[in-house]
């Protein structure tokens, strides 16, 4: 408070009092409105931290009423977590943190005259706009394999239905069959979560169709926390799980759906049931407002998260490029805090300080047994750079593993309730 | 708060004078009718890297094997912190955030979460 001016007290009070007592006037006089699109991690983060200041109108548009979180998802694929106890309501962001919320899509956004509008006609002005919408598919680059091939082979990269699909999948393969996984190019959503599927898929398998096999096909010819996914598998799934890199097989080319067949450089692999993880790119919104580069990815300023190609717009998650940050909902949440403190700051006057950025991920081999990572960001010549990383290491004891595994429940109940307003 | 300048004139003494019982009524009115929910978040030093911590620790004190750090006082968390920084072990998560804190982040976001362990309030 003592870098506060006396009028600026005033204000707080008398907004925090008025608002209370006739929001509608308020509305209408000027107070500074923020909207937020997408209710994800990103978007959902921005939205709580700015309504707890209570000096920003905000509005969050999510065609959605409940969020499906990606991270645990593989634990639900394995059968050791249920579907709704990863889905969240946004009703707790309105009620108990202030936020208009609107069931809609955004179709167009007017930077120069600061609107947006929605599918169902809406037009809402802003102050500043929030563009959080996660990522979308580079459909096509695998020949076959479209929005509707997804229907019938899932990616389960967006966990909801998708992963309800492949769940179904799993469970109804007969034992013996093979497990294909597709694993994407970088950079995508959560590095390490296809060999995590993996694990986990394999957990299922060595309980219930212990002569299956797990097939990893991946555009790339490393990948992350690769030493401790090795060492993991052969602890705890000898033989179960191949992985392949791109030099090897040239990565996927095409997929044959009604075969359920995929199509490397050199062979054709039939699959019980597979898995395509496609390429990716920011969410479709980013590219219709002019927000993404030649990368399909939207560049941000690494303090305030506004666009570089959009002023007035701010970015955060999944769909942003310009730096180190892995895309995870940690990065995303971290991401969308700094980004809430730089718009009141733009909007209130309000002090702002060089975020601490941060990213952790917990990341599961079987039920017990967890490996973690831990790093530090900071912004550098207009970039995100790594300050700091630290990673478990192979060989630590099962002991340190389970416990691993203990926090990584712990942080779930925690950070959802962080994101979207519960227990507060 | 910053200070009025000392030539401040006669009319404008009054003005303040009256700002300052209508913000003191407005206040009390405040406190009385909102004691707390609507007052909006501080948005200090130590409440921006203090956000940080409410991505692992439960809010509300309880948190199943993160321990809570909800009602911990001042020198206690200086005290972890810096035992986490020197050391990777027990948490890398801790020694990582520990390291990127300076001296005084540290003590600003300790400060910040023991008054509001304090106040009886949740981020």
């Amino acid at each position: 408070m003592t870098d506060c001016t006396r009028r600026q007290i005033g204000g707080l009070i008398g907004g925090a009092l008025l608002a209370v007592a006739a929001p509608h006037v308020i509305r209408g006089q000027g107070r500074a409105k923020v909207v937020v699109i997408g209710g994800g991690i990103g978007g959902a983060t921005v939205a709580r931290y700015l309504g707890d200041m209570k000096s920003i109108d905000v509005t969050l548009v999510e065609p959605n009423s409940t969020h499906v979180t990606c991270f645990f998802s593989n634990l639900y694929l394995a059968g050791l977590r249920s579907l709704a106890s990863l889905t969240f309501g946004l009703e707790t962001l309105a009620e108990g943190h202030g936020i208009t919320i609107i069931r809609d899509s955004a179709v167009a956004i007017d930077p120069a005259g600061r609107a947006v509008e929605l599918r169902g006609g809406t037009k809402l002005s802003y102050d500043r706009l929030v563009v959080a919408p996660g990522i979308a598919f580079k459909f096509g680059e695998i020949e076959g394999y479209d929005e509707a091939a997804a229907k019938i082979i899932p990616h389960a990269w967006i966990a909801g239905p998708q992963s309800e699909l492949l769940r179904r999948q799993l469970e109804s393969m007969e034992d013996g069959g093979v497990f294909v996984i597709a694993a994407p190019p970088n950079p995508f959503r959560c590095p390490p979560a296809p060999y995590e599927r993996a694990s986990l898929v394999a957990y299922y398998f060595k309980q219930f169709k212990p002569k299956s096999k797990i097939l990893i096909l991946d555009a790339k010819d490393t990948f992350s926390g690769q030493e401790l996914f090795q060492d993991a598998w052969s602890r705890h799934y000898p033989g179960m799980i191949e992985w392949l890199p791109s030099q090897f097989t040239g990565a996927i080319k095409a997929v044959d759906v009604a075969a359920r067949s995929v199509v490397t450089e050199g062979e054709t692999i039939k699959a019980a049931v597979a898995n395509i993880i496609p390429a990716q790119k920011a969410g479709l919104i980013g590219e219709k407002a002019g927000l993404t580069d030649a990368s399909g990815w939207c560049p941000v300023d690494p303090v305030t998260f506004e666009s570089t190609l959009q002023p007035g717009i701010h970015v955060v998650g999944d769909s942003i490029i310009g730096g180190d940050m892995p895309k995870s909902a940690f990065s995303a949440n971290s991401q969308a805090k700094a980004c809430a403190f730089a718009i009141a700051a733009f909007l209130t006057g309000s002090p702002q300080f060089p975020p601490h950025l941060f990213n952790s991920c917990y990341t599961f081999l079987a039920p017990d047994d967890a490996f973690t990572n831990a790093l530090t960001f900071a912004p550098e010549g207009g970039r995100i750079k790594t300050v700091k990383m630290f990673i478990s290491k192979v060989g630590e004891s099962a002991e340190v593993r389970r416990r691993t595994a203990q926090h990584a429940v712990g942080w779930y109940s925690a950070f959802t309730a962080d994101v979207f307003g519960g227990g507060s | 708060m910053k200070r009025e300048p000392a030539a401040a004139i006669g009319s404008r003494a009054k003005d303040l004078a009256a700002e300052i019982r209508w913000l003191l009524s407005l206040l009390l009115s405040a406190i009385l009718l909102f004691p707390e929910s609507s007052s909006p978040a501080d948005v200090s030093q130590g409440a921006q890297i203090a956000a940080t911590c409410a991505s692992c620790h439960d809010p509300t004190g309880g948190g199943q094997a993160i321990p809570p750090i909800a009602a911990l006082d001042e020198q206690a968390i200086v005290k972890a912190m810096l035992a986490f920084r020197a050391s990777e072990s027990p948490s890398l998560v801790m020694h990582a955030i520990a390291l990127s804190l300076s001296d005084d982040e540290l003590a600003a976001t300790a400060r910040y979460l023991a008054d509001r362990a304090n106040a009886g309030r949740q981020p």
